[in-house]
């Protein structure tokens, strides 16, 4: 089965978020057809990790599992160790100076600082946005499949055809297909941050990590990005930080607050924003902090 | 930068505080940078320094340009296709050509210095360009910073040598050396292919073409090592860390992100030293064998580049009673002028073709 068929079937799944609880006849038989149905529900689980710099703590003893195909939003006041744990999970901050962790993160079961993990495949099953767009120094089609070659994925034509179907999937195709060969350095702010999405999306990850992929887009811009997100689940697992709480609850289907150093409270996200268990989470969600 | 000092703290009063300056003073200055009554003064100093060397440049190719021509009308075309560099008959009658006097027999053909220098600086360039910007990545990417300081500190210092100390070392040192232990065993192993009987054959003495290129490559490489090595320290880390969390290797990100992100900076720094190279002079007539009328057959034989020919070829070139020989050199220097130009243009027209998918300047991300 292909991503594009799990997609669709993940659109007559997940209409809303809020329609989630409501038992239908068309999830069970999805489920039995879905091809991940033996995997682990949990793709990425965090056991009593523990992070800091040097001697500086950031965060400790966070417990959190994400289940496949699910949107996650990360939450917290600034400065509180979002960005910190999210580059943890693809060790990006394996080579930060002073950088250490405690406890593990297992993918699929497997923890990633394993001895038969492969960094440069972590890396391809675990993929990352960026708060800003960061094109590289080549052209629009270039970019799209510059995980594709560098993982030798494909080759030759192939490359094409990957390239216009992820930069279709990103809604991007209509803009830029007269123009594959020129620099990505002309194209908007927004456009940049819809080709970096289709270069993640361009090596097949099963997991995307997203550090506020849309803070320097203006809400026109944001809103296509948080449509394509939700299109991405569930052929995909997807964990986005992000300060703007409207966009946690509009695409979401968990949250998680860290704040203090410490995971405060994780749940969905309906039940988090609505009926917050913890004081701090109160005040953070209803804006009087932070 | 003095005035923005200044008005931070507040040193000077205010110059435009009079009241003709309708808008703030402090934000005017910080504005601007300069004082009201500096900008006058500034914007002149600064036209004429920067118009200076252009004019210097501008005039000394007209004066060798007026030296050369009656040569240029003598010599013709031959002086760029000949292979020959015959000061004729010093002692003999003089002859005329086109009304120029010139001692009778005299032939002379640039090709072999021209070939010379385009193929010992070509040589300099493809030993120099890998090693510069390896090295420059290995410092910003790769060493641990005390180690890279004290690399930068070497570079600087190898920058600084003196050509001759180079040239010297290169003839006494460097030169027996490849020709006893390096040479004979590149000629012997390499393949017998086409294309590379250039680097077969007799190996001489270590005088010649690839020393020539070798001792080039050594002056060059400090030039464009520094260069790179400050256009990667600004590269901005985001697009490698995309490149990283791309699952790129570290190779990869080297090679498709951080250098042509700044591709455009590595052509104009590598031009720099070509340029160097082209214009080498003593060290090259140190190490090349200094001929005039012979083009290397193979890429270890003796040969000679115009700048070297300049200097080895003035003190005799006095002797000619009518200035022909003279004249002729004052062509080659203009042909040497020409070879700088075109390279620039070259480079230039290179930039432009590539530039376009580099980052533009001011993303800093
Ligand atoms: N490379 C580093 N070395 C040392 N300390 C760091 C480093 N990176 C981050 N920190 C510290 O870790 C803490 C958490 O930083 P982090 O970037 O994860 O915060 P954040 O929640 O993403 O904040 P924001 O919402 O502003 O992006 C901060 O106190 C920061 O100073
Ligand atoms: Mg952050």
């Amino acid at each position: 089965m292909s991503e594009g068929d799990q997609r669709r079937a993940g659109e007559q799944v997940r209409t809303s978020p809020a329609e989630n609880h409501g038992e239908r006849e068309i999830d069970h038989v999805l489920e039995a057809l879905d091809p991940d149905r033996e995997r682990p529900h949990d793709v990425v689980l965090s056991k009593d990790l523990s992070l800091s710099f040097g001697d500086n703590r950031i965060l400790s003893g966070v417990n959190i599992e994400f289940r496949r195909g699910t949107i996650t939003a990360l939450i917290g006041p600034t400065g509180c160790g979002k960005s910190t744990f999210l580059r943890t999970l693809n060790r990006m901050n394996d080579k930060v100076s002073g950088f250490r962790y405690e406890g593990d993160v297992t993918l699929e079961g497997a923890s990633i600082w394993g001895p038969d993990q492969n960094l440069l495949h972590l890396r391809r099953r675990v993929g990352m946005v960026f708060q800003r767009p960061n094109p590289f120094p080549m052209s629009i089609g270039d970019n799209v499949v510059a995980g594709v070659k560098a993982h030798q994925i494909a080759k030759g034509k192939q490359l094409d055809v990957v390239a216009e179907e992820r930069l279709r999937q990103v809604g991007l195709w209509d803009h830029v297909k007269d123009r594959l060969n020129d620099s990505p350095f002309r194209l908007s702010g927004g456009q940049q941050q819809l080709l970096c999405l289709a270069r993640a999306l361009a090596v097949g990850p099963e997991v995307l990590l997203l550090d506020e992929p849309t803070s320097a887009l203006d809400p026109i811009s944001t809103e296509l990005v948080e449509t394509l997100l939700r299109k991405l689940t569930p052929a995909l697992t997807l964990i986005i930080v992000t300060h703007n709480l409207g966009q946690a609850r509009r695409t979401s289907d968990n949250t998680m607050f860290l704040y203090g150093g410490k995971l405060v409270e994780h749940g969905p996200t309906e039940e988090l924003f609505e009926r917050p268990r913890d004081p701090s989470t109160e005040h953070y969600v209803t804006g009087r902090m932070g | 930068m003095v005035a923005v000092g200044d008005a931070a703290t507040g040193g000077t009063p205010p110059v435009a505080a009079r009241p003709s300056v309708k808008r703030d003073p402090l934000l005017q200055r910080i504005r601007t940078g300069v004082r009201a009554n500096e900008h006058h003064l500034w914007g002149w100093g600064g036209r004429i320094s920067a118009a200076a060397p252009f004019v210097a440049l501008v005039l000394t190719v007209l004066v060798l340009a007026f030296k050369a021509w009656p040569a240029v009308k003598v010599n013709g075309a031959h002086f760029l296709v000949g292979t020959d560099w015959k000061p004729g008959s010093t002692y003999g009658a003089v002859a005329y050509t086109n009304g120029v006097p010139h001692p009778v027999g005299v032939s002379y053909g640039a090709w072999p210095v021209i070939a010379g220098t385009l193929e010992s600086s070509g040589i300099a360039l493809l030993i120099a360009l890998p090693i510069s910007v390896g090295a420059a990545f290995a410092l910003t990417e790769r060493l641990p910073r005390w180690i890279a300081e004290i690399l930068r500190y070497a570079i600087e210092i190898l920058a600084g040598v003196p050509s001759v100390l180079i040239g010297l070392w290169g003839a006494l040192t460097l030169g027996p050396l490849l020709a006893n232990d390096v040479y004979p065993f590149i000629a012997s192993h390499v393949p017998d292919v086409p294309g590379f009987s250039y680097l077969k054959g007799p190996v001489g003495h270590g005088e010649g073409l690839l020393t020539s290129g070798m001792v080039l490559a050594l002056m060059i490489i400090p030039i464009i090592a520094s260069t790179t090595r400050t256009l990667f320290a600004q590269v901005p880390p985001l697009p490698k860390e995309g490149g990283e969390a791309l699952g790129m290797t570290d190779w990869e990100v080297g090679r498709r992100i951080t250098i042509p992100w700044v591709r455009s900076g590595i052509i104009g720094a590598t031009v720099l030293g070509l340029g160097r190279a082209i214009g080498e002079t003593i060290a090259v007539a140190m190490v090349s064998g200094s001929l005039l009328a012979t083009i290397s057959p193979n890429v270890y034989g003796t040969m000679g580049t115009i700048a070297a020919t300049l200097v080895t070829q003035l003190d005799s070139a006095f002797v000619d009673g009518t200035g022909f020989e003279v004249r002729t050199l004052a062509e080659l220097a203009v042909v040497l002028v020409l070879v700088l130009l075109i390279v620039n243009i070259l480079a230039r027209l290179i930039i432009r073709r590539t530039g376009n998918l580099s980052a533009p300047l001011g993303v800093g991300l």
